[in-house]
């Protein structure tokens, strides 16, 4: 395995996945992460697995979770911890349960696509960013893949770049290391927009 | 003479078109099947995948050779994907074709559909009328289970706002609902999973961790409500262990260490999915 191989390869998929997706380069990141993991996995429907990831979106306990569950939730976590400290010391249950929808998505289910989105704030923990731009983010999210889901080529590239990515060995990488060299391809060689949307 | 060759063709042809059509309606129940085992194991996305490949085979069945069994399983695949409207269509022309439960299984898809309806439009009582009709009444599971699970949510949603003792007594009244779906259906890992829940909002954290228990032995219908469950699980556990005597909290311990080396948990706390 090289590793510059399999950069060339996503390089080569972030080039042409802007074409396809203009002004939305932070929706390579999940959807080319996506591709990888599942061409590895040598799964045959991409097209139901980048369309089902919608079901993620509307966990039906998060909102009635307990106060004491949420309280443990934001203690639990250390980088959680210190960023709500005052809020956990006041016991301002207001601010946590506003912010608890957002975060346990992505901090307490792991929801792989979510913290894909989410990636350059999770990894600056910036999770105030994260509560206030959850919703729309994620809405856009949907409305962009719906609308790309729609041009064959579109499923072409995916498969292509899982595909070239899988034979060169992308498993034998990290999680995180796949994950740092998209983010690396986006917001760097490949001279695209910045992996964040303007208004965030 | 001259027409055995004939004969033969058109043989061999039917033969083909039975097999074929027989692959239809085998295909649309293995993927069905396989749909539901992947559910159970926490595999969403390709349990949505399975049930829509077995929609595509039933659905070509029912063109090519309409049959009881294929629009059952055809409407079975749709209840699955909630798809309520055409699983009604479906269950009522199976029904025509003699399936006899078609009727009931049509009716109950109707009214989830309905319910489903209403929450989206923010019209939440009727919706939760609509739910507790079918809780009380179905038989069909993916539409009893639909309902378990969104009138729980609705009625928990619902409770914060009222009163402590007002709060309580309508909890009381939710776990003896689900107490009720236990009695019918015992194996069912997501009634166990709504059951932790609201034990959990009741504070009552060894039901809690023990329905959790439970719910992840039998299976849960997506791996979200999986993870949520595993949450649930650490959350009573941790708690639960601190608030006992040295003997108890020991024994607990140990069984909770043996369920997470069964389930493949780095340890006690730490679900194999946790990266975090």
């Amino acid at each position: 395995m090289a590793k510059k191989d399999i950069e060339a390869a996503l390089a080569r998929g972030v080039a042409l996945l802007d074409k396809l997706l203009p002004l939305k380069s932070w929706l390579y990141f999940p959807v080319l992460y996506a591709a990888c993991v599942w061409a590895v996995r040598r799964v045959f429907d991409y097209r139901e697995r980048i369309l089902a990831w919608q079901v993620w979106l509307d966990p039906e306990f998060v909102r009635t979770k307990p106060d004491e569950f949420i309280l443990d939730f934001f203690c639990g976590n250390g980088r959680l911890r210190r960023e709500y400290a005052d809020e956990v010391a006041r016991g301002d249950l207001r601010v946590l349960r506003a912010a608890f929808p957002a975060l346990y998505s992505l901090v307490g289910l792991e929801d792989a696509f979510l913290k894909a989105l989410f990636k350059a704030e999770l990894d600056a923990d910036d999770f105030r960013t994260i509560v206030v731009e959850f919703a729309a983010r994620t809405a856009r999210a949907r409305e962009a893949i719906r609308a790309a889901a729609a041009d064959p080529a579109f499923w072409e590239v995916l498969e292509r770049v899982g595909r070239e990515a899988a034979s060169l060995g992308i498993h034998l990488l990290k999680d995180e290391e796949v994950q740092d060299m998209i983010v690396a391809l986006i917001k760097g060689p490949v001279g695209l927009d910045p992996s964040i949307p303007p208004e965030a | 003479m001259k027409r055995q060759p004939f004969r033969t063709a058109a043989l061999v042809l039917t033969f083909a078109v039975s097999v074929s059509c027989l692959a239809h309606l085998s295909r649309a129940k293995h993927d069905y099947a396989e749909g539901q085992d992947r559910a159970r194991a926490f595999q969403t996305e390709q349990a949505v995948a399975c049930w829509k490949r077995s929609l595509d085979e039933a659905g070509r069945e029912c063109r090519r050779r309409p049959s009881a069994q294929a629009f059952t399983v055809k409407g079975l695949a749709e209840a699955n994907l909630g798809r309520w409207r055409e699983a009604e269509a479906s269950f009522l022309k199976a029904f025509s074709l003699g399936f006899d439960e078609g009727e009931a299984w049509a009716s109950d898809s109707a009214l989830a559909g309905l319910a489903v309806s209403f929450e989206e439009l923010d019209l939440e009582a009727p919706a939760l009328r609509v739910y507790a009709q079918l809780v009380d009444k179905s038989d069909f599971k993916p539409a009893l289970m639909i309902a378990a699970e969104k009138r729980t949510s609705l009625i928990l949603a619902r409770s914060a706002g009222l009163d402590p003792d007002e709060r309580g007594r309508t909890l009381v009244a939710l776990v003896k609902t689900l107490d009720r779906l236990l009695d019918r259906d015992f194996a069912c890992g997501l009634f166990h999973y709504l059951h932790a829940q609201v034990d959990g909002h009741l504070g009552d954290l060894r039901r809690s961790y023990e329905e959790a228990v439970m719910a992840r032995e039998l299976g849960l219908p997506s791996e979200k409500i999986g993870r949520d469950n595993d949450n649930q699980l650490v959350y009573c556990y941790v708690r639960l262990r601190d608030s006992l005597p040295p003997a108890e909290r020991d024994a607990l311990t140990a069984a909770q260490t043996r369920w997470a080396a069964k389930w493949g948990w780095r340890d006690d706390r730490t679900p194999a999915w946790k990266k975090e």
